[in-house]
């Protein structure tokens, strides 16, 4: 807590709200731009080039039946979306959007971030895998086999990928030697890591979309295969809030990637939090365009490339890493 | 504030710890295990052990937990345990247990004087400390971990994947599987062939 108990809450709850909206922007984002990758115009008919659509889709969400399936177990069932909302919003409280701001018109001077320790990348890494038991306890508690196949797909994709993700995030944290957001951010102000760290950077963006479970590696909701995998049981606000979780978790690594490897919230001529929401941006349009282009992966592809490929390249990286740092 | 995180942090670590041996169903109970862990955490962090606190979630309640509750949930029993299934010895085995930690904790508390604040600097707790700690003072210890860490890894291979027919792979299975179906194709277009000639050869 940099800046004191109130101040960090209202920072909290103003983070939380505008990253929701800007996550219904995002659906909406997503849908007109799949569509142009398709040849067809996306959402168009409600509001404005169909701006509105995330709304009517929220009305239509929350108007859904609460039903509970039979031989579920109610609490658990309830519970699994809570955590993996508030995993993916808790995680993103972390990103630093810049370093001190002043409130406009008075003096009070703030942090552009709600805190700042010394194991922040670890808190970040440490959050995202709490995330995962929501969709664990989803598929174990809704008595269906497709959601107990679509939990196990997730943990055993999370297992494989995480431990490539870490080493590739490593690399970074030798370079900066430091763990602490801002410290990495501001150590590339001449030279953003993705170019000493290409090869963490690709592994890091891989192991990302895997981890974020995005098209390619979206087997644990492969419809032809497990129906909707972990939430194929949940509907109206509860499936709305898994979605959420998802693509919330999407932005926290777009943001994680714009802070290692692109200088966060430093650039030029522009004020630090519109950089780092240029950077999100575009690591989201790369995301979305992914996903229109990519075929999914089979489950054997998966674990070959996550195990064979990613986790020797990441060691040879951090190797090399720790190398040049120790010869400096 | 730090007082009111203590006694919920606290009083969320004895409720966890009683359900994990209260609760009947072992997914639930290893549950209560992940939530022990992780208001173990807190309490870890208010007393300064940042990095103690998170590498707690990280590798207990991230990767340890996740593996147990995979097991269960997958190929663990079904259903819940019963009070059929508790042996007498190992009440009066867990009675005798919980009476000598109780003697213990009873013997350093009246034995303690709380006034006697431990002396901290500012870089206590921070990985950087304890990364110098580890590879200076604690050399050995920590390498003799990473060998027996390094067994247990050769050893899980060993029993995972010794002495079972080897599988095969995704990509010999379809092979297999496109060979015998072009040996049935192959078949099933002699048979008409032969049908066809026997029908000639009655026409004829």
């Amino acid at each position: 807590m940099v800046d004191g108990v109130i101040a960090t809450i209202i920072k909290a709850f103003l983070l939380i709200n505008i990253l929701m909206v800007f996550f219904a922007f995002m659906t909406w984002v997503e849908r007109k731009l799949i569509g142009r990758f398709q040849a067809r115009y996306g959402p168009n008919r409600v509001g404005p080039y169909g701006l509105m659509q995330p709304i009517a889709d929220l009305g239509k969400m929350l108007q859904k039946e609460n039903m509970i399936p039979e031989g579920a177990r109610p609490k658990l069932y309830m519970f699994a979306p809570w955590i993996a909302m508030a995993c993916a919003l808790g995680a993103f409280g972390l990103m630093p959007f810049g370093n001190v701001a002043t409130l406009p018109f008075t003096d009070y001077t703030f942090h552009l971030y709600i805190a700042d320790t010394s194991v922040s990348l670890l808190v970040v890494a440490a959050i995202g895998s709490l995330g995962f038991y929501g969709l664990m306890i989803g598929g174990w508690a809704s008595s269906s086999k497709y959601a107990l196949l679509g939990g196990m797909r997730a943990i055993a994709q999370l297992v494989s990928y995480e431990v490539a993700f870490t080493l590739a995030v490593i690399g970074v944290i030798i370079q900066a030697s430091s763990l602490s957001f801002v410290t990495i951010s501001n150590a590339q102000d001449n030279l953003w890591y993705f170019i000493p760290q290409i090869l963490g950077f690709l592994v890091f963006f891989v192991a990302a979309v895997a981890e974020s479970n995005r098209p390619p590696f979206d087997l644990t909701e492969a419809d032809g295969e497990v129906v909707a995998g972990y939430h194929t049981e949940y509907g109206g606000m509860r499936y709305a809030m898994f979605a959420a979780a998802e693509f919330v978790n999407a932005i926290t690594l777009s943001a994680l990637g714009a802070v290692l490897f692109f200088g966060g919230p430093s650039g030029p001529y522009l004020p630090g939090p519109l950089w780092m929401l240029i950077k999100i941006g575009a690591f989201l349009f790369v995301l979305i365009w992914i996903r229109a282009t990519l075929p999914r992966v089979r489950f054997d592809q998966l674990m070959k490339l996550g195990w064979k490929v990613l986790l020797p390249v990441a060691t040879l990286n951090l190797l090399l890493t720790a190398a040049v740092v120790a010869y400096r | 504030m730090d007082i009111v995180v203590f006694f919920l942090a606290a009083a969320a670590a004895i409720a966890t710890a009683v359900a994990v041996v209260a609760q009947k169903n072992p997914f639930v109970s290893a549950l209560a295990l992940l939530g022990n862990l992780v208001s173990l955490a807190v309490l870890m962090l208010l007393l300064e052990a940042q990095f103690v606190a998170i590498a707690q979630i990280i590798v207990y309640a991230g990767a340890v937990m996740v593996m147990f509750l995979f097991v269960i949930a997958y190929v663990g029993p079904r259903g819940e345990v019963g009070p059929g299934d508790r042996k007498p010895w190992l009440v009066w085995l867990a009675i005798l247990a919980g009476a000598l930690i109780a003697i213990e904790v009873i013997v350093v508390t009246y034995g303690a004087t709380f006034s006697d604040w431990a002396e901290i600097d500012g870089d206590y707790g921070s990985p950087a400390a304890i990364g110098k700690a580890l590879v200076t003072d604690y050399l050995l210890a920590f390498e003799v971990v990473s060998v027996i860490l390094f067994m247990g890894a050769v050893a899980g291979v060993i029993f995972g994947t010794g002495g079972r027919p080897r599988r095969l792979s995704t990509d010999e299975v379809l092979a297999k599987e496109a060979e015998s179906a072009e040996q049935r194709r192959r078949e099933a277009s002699r048979a008409v062939l032969d049908a066809t000639r026997e029908s000639m050869g009655e026409g004829s």
